[in-house]
């Protein structure tokens, strides 16, 4: 007598067999074998930004990551995203996929990259979670190139939720260490993406000002054999038998470039500095923009060239990438950077008077602390309606040795800070390019004439009169956009506790 | 500042030309004030009182029943919540409170200059001065109330002038 479970696989068996002949789309879908370069398939693949309505009912190509998918009864949708751009995807049991291919678009791992071929049609009500809002795309076939482990280390939308609403609605936010330890996956969100192309477009903006300023871009040593700015902040390295040091600042190379005729320069490189400071705006590496250039008579030639260069970054900035910068406001709401044209520029004097009327005590030669840095910013903004200007006429004994002495009254300097919303980005100067008057300012500050050697040599066979100033590029970014904490501009920032990845 | 000293700002302010001498008690230091005929007055707000009605500014203790409750409560405030207090916390929950207190008063009490203004300026001096410019608009009523009463004429004397800012710097205010 057959078994009553015996009489159960009979009954199974066919089922399967019919299951397998149903899956009428088996061969439009599925894991793909590795992209190893076997065939160069005769295909265009469309970007998601450009899924709109202009393509509707157009049978397209896209290769994107899966941002979410979830199954409804007999649809799966889909979030399919490509840098910071997303749409909608829906696979339907219907001509084109059966039961079992809406199963495996759903259980398909966040983030995997998959080609998707479907068509795109015109949407009844927008789809407000996703920025193409006017279409969705139906999808014909879906395969995965690139599989991503099922747990994730951190979750892509909690790390592009507010501050506010993750504390409000008690959901999870990533926090800056989950995310600095994870950063492949973190610059992958649409803010990160957002803050990063904004970035590129500062360095970009930088370079083509300047070169239509008539500039020459330098490339300087990082490897220097002497502590340039003041021996306490450098990192050491072995250089063969001896030791040598990592540049804090590409002074001295640019200085010399003057001296060397090539009258107005700028370079882009990284700036090493061994500070242990660990504040929302340190950083132990960081990239410096950095300008130096001779004049004719008066060292405001040069501050006025840097101020305008500045400005036509801003301006830039908010003509090419406001897509970007509204990208970032989402999860970061600010107020849109303010600046005048021209560039306000005040004297410390002034700024000591604002600060004495608002109750502050300062001594005359004393140099700004941050909180009245921040303090004066506030005043300025509140008396001029400006996020930008430049601080002149600094106190000759706050500033380093090579800074020219102010003709007219031995105490101040010709030497100045510009500030974006109230912190300062930029300390620069007429440098000293007398080699008798730059030794007897180094020997009135102590310095071991031994170790400047070479750089005062540098003055000795006619030297132009020059200015100049450097900017951080992480610190610039983070200002515009009005965030809080130089690693978020940082695409992987060093301090004294981060070294990796 | 120490509670003889106050008391003497105290005189001055109430235009009394007499100077008291004053004694101090037990581990806080308390004042006394010994006066010739009656019994020995222990206490600031007691001494306080007192002097008041003997620069016969009575006024300055309230009008009505209500109004002189109201300048003994915030007194007694004086004495127990603020003097003796320099934890930052503590003093930054008071000026909160005190912030919600004045925002529909001139005065204290409402609309009377009272001893509880100048009593509560004299406790409160030493942590104003302290404030940064931020706090100052954080706690837009209080500042309003400590300017005002120490443009008070001989309310100040030789107390620093603490300085406040017309304009919002740190609220929207374009």
């Amino acid at each position: 007598m057959p078994s009553a479970s015996a009489g159960r696989k009979n009954q199974e068996k066919p089922r399967e067999i019919m299951d397998a002949a149903e899956d009428y789309a088996k061969e439009r879908y599925g894991i793909s074998s590795m992209i190893q370069s076997q065939e160069k398939p005769d295909r265009v693949l469309v970007r998601v930004r450009d899924l709109t309505i202009q393509k509707a009912d157009e049978i397209v190509w896209v290769r994107a990551r899966v941002h979410t998918s979830r199954a409804k009864g007999k649809q799966c949708f889909l979030v399919l995203r490509q840098q910071q751009f997303n749409v909608q995807a829906l696979v339907a049991v219907g001509d084109h996929a059966s039961k079992q291919m809406v199963k495996f678009a759903a259980n398909i791992n966040k983030e995997s990259i998959v080609d998707v071929e479907g068509v795109v049609r015109k949407v009844n009500q927008k789809i407000g979670s996703c920025t193409q809002q006017d279409v969705e795309l139906h999808v014909q076939k879906i395969y995965v190139i690139s599989l991503a482990e099922p747990r994730l280390p951190l979750q892509l939308d909690d790390a592009i939720r507010p501050e506010v609403e993750g504390e409000e609605e008690g959901r999870a936010t990533v926090n800056q260490d989950t995310r600095l330890d994870n950063r492949v996956i973190d610059l992958r969100t649409s803010t990160s993406q957002a803050v990063f192309r904004l970035q590129s477009g500062i360095c970009h903006l930088f370079r083509e000002t300047l070169i239509n300023k008539g500039f020459v871009e330098i490339q300087t040593p990082k490897i220097i054999s002497a502590a340039s700015e003041g021996g306490a902040n450098v990192f050491t390295v072995s250089y063969f038998k001896n030791n040598a040091y990592l540049a804090q600042s590409p002074q001295l190379y640019k200085q010399m470039c003057i001296c060397a005729d090539f009258e107005k320069v700028f370079c882009i490189g990284p700036v090493f500095r061994a500070e242990d400071s660990n504040t929302h705006r340190h950083l132990t590496e960081f990239v410096g923009l950095d300008i130096e250039m001779a004049f004719n008579y008066h060292y405001h030639e040069v501050l006025e060239e840097i101020a305008d260069t500045l400005v036509q970054i801003f301006k830039g900035l908010q003509e090419r990438f406001q897509t970007e910068i509204q990208t970032v406001n989402k999860q970061f709401p600010c107020e849109p950077f303010k600046f005048l044209e021209p560039t306000l520029r005040l004297e410390y004097c002034e700024a000591l008077a604002m600060l004495r009327e608002a109750g502050v005590e300062m001594g005359d030669e004393e140099d700004l602390s941050t909180p009245n840095e921040k303090l004066l910013g506030r005043l300025v903004k509140e008396k001029y309606d400006t996020d930008f200007y430049v601080l002149d006429k600094y106190p000759l004994a706050v500033r380093p040795f090579y800074t020219m002495p102010d003709p007219n009254n031995p105490k101040h300097s010709n030497s100045y800070d510009m500030f974006m919303r109230g912190e300062e980005i930029l300390s620069g100067a007429q440098r000293i390019h007398d080699s008798q008057l730059l030794t007897e300012r180094a020997l009135h500050h102590g310095i071991d004439l031994e170790k400047i050697k070479a750089y005062i040599d540098s003055f000795r066979f006619g030297a132009p009169p020059h200015a100049g100033g450097g900017i951080g590029l992480e610190r610039v970014t983070m200002l515009f956009l009005g965030l809080h904490n130089v690693r978020q501009t940082s695409m992987f920032p060093r301090d004294p506790k981060r070294l990796t990845p | 500042m120490a509670a003889a000293a106050e008391l003497k700002l105290l005189e001055k302010s109430l235009g009394l030309s007499k100077e008291n001498k004053y004694s101090a008690q037990g581990e806080r230091q308390i004042p006394v004030l010994q006066t010739n005929n009656g019994p020995s007055l222990t206490g600031l707000t007691t001494i306080a009182t007192h002097l008041v009605k003997q620069a016969n500014k009575e006024y300055l203790l309230g009008s009505t029943a209500e109004e002189k409750a109201v300048v003994q409560q915030w007194l007694e405030y004086r004495v127990t919540r603020v003097d003796g207090h320099s934890n930052k916390e503590d003093i930054h929950s008071l000026l909160k409170d005190l912030n919600s207190y004045l925002e529909d008063k001139v005065y204290i009490t409402g609309n009377n200059f009272t001893l509880a203004d100048i009593l509560l300026y004299y406790g409160l001096h030493r942590f104003i001065v302290d404030l940064t410019v931020q706090e100052k608009e954080k706690y837009l009523n209080v500042s309003r109330w400590f300017c005002h009463i120490q443009h008070y004429p001989g309310i100040r004397q030789q107390l620093s002038s603490v300085v406040f800012i017309k304009n919002r710097l740190y609220t929207n205010s374009h």
